[in-house]
C-alpha cells in the first residue's frame, strides 16, 4: 500500500489522543473492561471519540480538532467526566499515567481485534509490555513539507515534552527512578526513536518509505513508532512522547506548548533543523526521562549544558506573545508552576507513595486526580 | 492388633485424604480441565464413610472448625472486594440482587411445596437456596485470573444474596424455635442478636485491625499473616459464642476495605494457606453427604437446581440493560451464581446446637449440594469464559 496523499489541514489546529487506564476499585490492579466500558459508551453519547487499545485494560479517547486551548479543554473535560460516569456504574476507575505503577505484563489479555491479535504475534511479550500509556497531541499542517520541517525542527524541544508529561516513575512494583518509564517500553521496539532526516514529502516517500515498504517492513505509517511522525491521513504531525498526564487539563496545556512552539517555528524564530542536531537527541532524551526537569541537556548548536527547568522556563518566556495571539495563556502558566516548582506528575506520584506506603496507594491517588481536578492543587 | 491399625488409620485419615483430594483437583484440572475444587469435592465424596470410604462424617468434629475457618478466610477476601458504594452510583445492581434473591426464595419453596416438603423445612431450604457460595465464585475468578463486569457483578451479587440468605434462615430459625418451644427469648435470640452481634463484632475487627497496621507502619507492608490471624481469631470467638463466623467475616472484610486507611497488599487466596484449606473445605462439605441421602432426593434436588437457576439467570438478564451491561453478560451474570454448596453446608453445621437435621429430613437437600458442589464451579467457570473475562492463556 503506498502511502497515503498528506491531507492538509488548517495550520496550528489541534487533537489529542489519550490512552488511560482501567483499574478495578478494590485493590486498584489492571482490570481487563475495556469491552464492558466501550458498550456501556456506545449507549450514551460520548463526546469525542473512544475506541479500544492494544490490552483489554486500556482505552482511548481523541478530542476533535480545536484552534484554541479553551474549547479543547472544555471538551476533554466533559470526556473525562463521562468516562468517571460510566466508570461509576461499573465499579471501575479511570486514570492516567503513563504506566500502571504494579501490574503484571504476563497478567494482560490482548483486546479481541484482528490487527492487535497480529501485533501481539510478532512482537511477543512486547505487545504485552507495552501496555502503556501515552498522550499524543496532533498539530495541523498546510502541507507535507511543513510537516517534515515542524518534526525536524522540534528536535531540540522534546525533551521539554517528556519532562513536562512524566507520570510513570513506578512500574512492576518498583520505583524505577526514571520520572518516565513508559519510554524504556516503547524503545525495545526496533522502528521506535526519530524519523530519518528527510525534508521533502517526495524525497520522503520515494527514498525512505518505499523502500522500507519494498523490504516488507512496514505497510503504513503506522507501523512506526517514531518519537514525532507525519500523519498523512490527518494533515498533521503527531508527537507521542508524551505519559498520558494525570489530569485533562495538565494534557490539554501540553497541546497548547506543543501548538505554541509550532507557531514560534513556522515563523521563522530559530535556524532550520540539521542531520547535526541528533547527535545529542539520544543523550537528551535519556536525561528527560531519567531526571524529569531536573536532567541536564546539551544544546544542539551551542554545546552547552542547560538544566531542563531553565530551557522549559526560558521557552516559555519565549512563547509568551505566541501563547497571548493562540489564548493559551493559561495552558502555559500551568506549565510554568510545574517547572518552576510544583514539579510534574512523576513527583506527584512519588510524593504520594511516600504518604501512603504502597504503589496501591499511588494508583488510588491517580484516580483521584482524574476525576477531580482540584484535589491536586489542594495538596500543593 | 487391627484395632491399633485401625486407631492409626483414623489419625492419618484426614492428611491422607486431603492429599488425595489435592491429586484428584489437579489432575481433573490438567486432563478435564475442571475447576480444581470440583475435584476436591468428588473426591470427598467418594472417600466418606458413608460411600464405603475410609473418612468418618467430619459433622460436629474439629476439622468442622477447620472448614470455618478456610471458608472465613474466603468470605473476609470477598467483603474485601465489594464495594458499597457501587450500590448507590448504580442502583438497578440493587434491585437485581433483591429481585434474584428474593425470586429464588419463592420459587424454591414453591417447588418444596409441591414435592410435599413440609413448611420449616421448606422455609430453610429456600433460604439457603437464595445463596451464591462465595466459595466456588470466589476460586474459580482467582483460579481463572478473570475481570470484567460478569465477575465483578457475580462477587457482589454473591456477597449480596448470602447475607441475605444468612437473615432469611436465621428469621426462619427464630420462628421455628418459637412455634416449637415457645421461648420468645430463645427465639430472638436465635436470630436478631445473633445477626448483629456477629456482624458488629466483624465491624469491630474491621476498624481495629487497619487501625493496628497503621500504628505498625511500614512493617506491615504485607498485611497477609496479620488479616488471616485475625480471621482465625474472629471465627474462633463466634464459634465459641454461637454466633455467626460467616456473618462476621464477610462484614469484617467489607468495614476493612472502606475504612482502609492505608492500602497494603493482601494475596488473593490468601497464599498457599488459603490453598490448603480451600482443598481442606471442599473435601469436608463433600464427605458431609450420604449417598443413600443423595439418591432419595435426586428429583426435588434436580428440580430445585434448575428452578432456581432459571430464576437467577432470568432476574439477571432481565434488568441487565438497565444496569449497564449487555443482556448476553446480565445471563452469563446468573449462571455464574450457581454454587451454592459451601455456604448452605456450613451455615446448617453452624445450626447443629438447634438440632435441625435439615440434610436427613429435607430429601432433595443433600442431593442439591453434591449436584452443585461439583456442577457449579464448572457452570461458573464456563460462564466466566463465555463472557470473555478469563485469562486467554491456558494455565499449563
Amino acid at each position: 500500500m503506498p502511502l497515503a496523499p498528506f491531507k492538509t489541514a488548517e495550520v496550528l489546529t489541534m487533537g489529542v489522543e489519550l490512552e488511560l487506564q482501567l483499574v478495578n476499585t478494590a485493590d486498584f490492579d489492571l482490570s481487563a473492561s475495556a469491552g464492558d466500558m466501550l458498550h456501556l459508551l456506545e449507549r450514551t453519547r460520548f463526546p469525542g471519540q473512544v475506541m479500544p487499545e492494544l490490552t483489554e485494560s486500556m482505552i482511548e479517547i481523541a478530542s476533535g480538532v480545536h484552534e484554541q486551548h479553551e474549547t479543547l479543554l472544555a471538551q476533554l473535560q466533559r470526556m473525562r467526566d463521562a468516562l468517571v460516569a460510566a466508570g461509576d456504574r461499573l465499579n471501575l476507575a479511570v486514570c492516567g499515567g503513563g504506566t500502571h505503577p504494579f501490574q503484571h505484563w504476563f497478567d494482560q489479555r490482548i483486546f479481541s481485534k484482528p490487527r492487535f491479535k497480529a501485533l501481539s504475534s510478532l512482537y511477543g511479550y512486547l505487545a504485552k509490555q507495552f501496555t502503556v500509556f501515552g498522550q499524543h497531541v496532533h498539530i495541523g499542517c498546510s502541507s507535507a513539507d511543513e510537516a517534515l520541517f515542524l518534526m525536524h525542527a522540534l528536535n531540540r524541544y522534546l525533551p521539554h515534552f517528556i519532562a513536562l508529561s512524566a507520570s510513570s516513575p513506578y512500574y512492576q512494583g518498583t520505583d524505577t527512578l526514571f520520572d518516565s518509564a513508559r519510554l524504556n517500553s516503547v524503545f525495545a521496539f526496533p522502528l521506535s526513536g526519530r524519523a530519518p532526516f528527510l525534508l521533502r514529502w517526495e524525497d520522503f516517500e520515494r527514498d525512505y518509505f518505499a523502500k522500507m515498504e519494498k523490504t516488507g517492513v512496514v505497510k503504513s505509517m503506522k507501523d512506526f513508532y517514531w518519537d514525532i511522525r507525519p500523519k498523512p491521513e490527518f494533515g498533521t504531525i503527531e508527537l507521542r512522547v508524551c505519559d498520558t498526564p494525570l489530569t485533562v487539563e495538565r494534557a490539554a496545556a501540553l497541546a497548547c506548548y506543543l501548538q505554541a512552539l509550532c507557531r514560534h517555528l513556522l515563523a521563522g524564530g530559530e535556524p532550520p533543523p540539521v542531520e547535526d542536531d541528533y547527535l545529542v537527541y539520544n543523550y537528551n532524551r535519556f536525561q528527560a526521562c531519567r531526571f524529569g526537569l531536573d536532567g541536564v541537556i546539551l544544546h544542539p548548536r551551542r554545546s552547552e549544558s542547560l538544566l531542563l527547568r531553565d530551557d522549559i522556563l526560558a521557552t516559555l518566556r519565549r512563547l509568551a506573545p505566541h501563547a497571548e495571539a493562540l489564548g493559551s495563556q493559561s495552558a502555559l502558566a500551568e506549565l510554568h508552576e510545574v517547572a518552576e516548582g510544583g514539579g510534574n506528575d512523576a513527583a506527584y506520584l512519588r510524593r504520594q507513595h511516600a504518604l501512603e506506603g504502597s504503589v496501591e496507594g499511588v494508583v488510588a491517588a491517580a484516580v483521584r486526580c482524574f476525576r477531580m481536578h482540584k484535589e491536586k492543587e489542594k495538596e500543593n | 492388633m487391627t484395632e491399633h491399625l485401625l486407631a492409626v488409620m483414623s489419625q492419618i485419615a484426614w492428611p491422607l485424604a486431603l492429599a488425595i483430594a489435592w491429586l484428584v483437583g489437579e489432575l481433573g484440572h490438567r486432563w478435564l480441565a475442571l475447576p480444581r475444587i470440583s475435584g476436591y469435592g468428588i473426591a470427598g465424596f467418594l472417600m466418606a464413610a458413608s460411600q464405603g470410604g475410609f473418612l468418618p462424617n467430619p459433622s460436629g468434629t474439629p476439622v468442622a472448625l477447620l472448614a470455618d475457618v478456610a471458608f472465613a478466610l474466603i468470605l473476609f477476601e470477598l467483603g474485601y472486594r465489594i464495594n458499597l458504594g457501587w450500590l448507590r452510583a448504580n442502583p438497578w445492581l440493587g434491585v437485581t440482587s433483591l429481585v434474584e434473591a428474593a425470586g429464588t426464595f419463592c420459587v424454591v419453596f414453591f417447588i418444596a411445596r409441591v414435592f410435599s416438603v413440609v413448611l420449616v423445612p421448606a422455609l430453610l431450604l429456600s433460604a439457603l437456596a437464595m445463596s451464591t457460595s462465595p466459595a466456588a465464585v470466589l476460586r474459580v475468578v482467582n483460579e481463572a485470573r478473570s475481570s470484567g463486569q460478569v465477575t465483578e457483578r457475580m462477587l457482589h451479587l454473591s456477597a449480596f444474596n448470602c447475607v441475605l440468605a444468612v437473615i432469611v434462615f436465621k428469621v426462619v430459625v427464630g420462628y421455628a424455635v418459637l412455634a416449637s418451644a415457645g421461648s420468645m427469648l430463645q427465639a430472638v435470640w436465635s436470630s436478631l442478636v445473633v445477626l448483629l452481634v456477629s456482624a458488629g463484632l466483624g465491624a469491630l475487627f474491621g476498624v481495629a485491625v487497619p487501625g493496628l497496621l497503621r500504628t505498625l507502619g511500614r512493617l506491615s507492608r504485607n498485611a497477609t499473616v496479620v488479616f488471616a490471624l485475625a480471621v482465625l481469631l474472629l471465627t474462633a470467638v463466634t464459634h465459641a459464642f454461637k454466633f455467626s463466623p460467616l456473618l462476621a467475616a464477610l462484614a469484617f472484610g467489607l468495614v476493612a476495605r472502606h475504612r482502609r486507611v492505608m492500602l497494603s497488599q493482601v494475596q488473593r487466596n490468601f497464599g498457599a494457606l488459603g490453598d490448603l484449606l480451600t482443598v481442606l473445605l471442599f473435601v469436608f462439605v463433600a464427605a458431609t453427604l450420604d449417598g443413600r441421602q443423595v439418591v432419595a432426593g435426586i428429583q426435588l434436588a434436580l428440580a430445585v437446581v434448575v428452578g432456581r437457576t432459571l430464576v437467577k439467570t432470568l432476574a439477571t438478564t432481565a434488568l441487565a440493560r438497565l444496569s449497564g451491561v449487555t443482556w448476553r453478560k446480565g445471563a452469563l451474570t446468573g449462571l455464574a451464581l450457581s454454587p451454592l454448596s459451601v455456604f448452605a453446608i456450613l451455615l446448617l453445621e453452624q445450626s447443629r446446637y438447634l438440632q435441625l437435621d435439615l440434610l436427613g429430613e429435607v430429601a432433595g437437600m443433600a442431593a442439591m449440594v453434591l449436584l452443585l458442589e461439583i456442577i457449579g464451579p464448572l457452570v461458573t467457570r464456563c460462564a466466566l469464559q463465555w463472557a470473555g473475562e478469563t485469562h486467554q492463556d491456558r494455565e499449563t
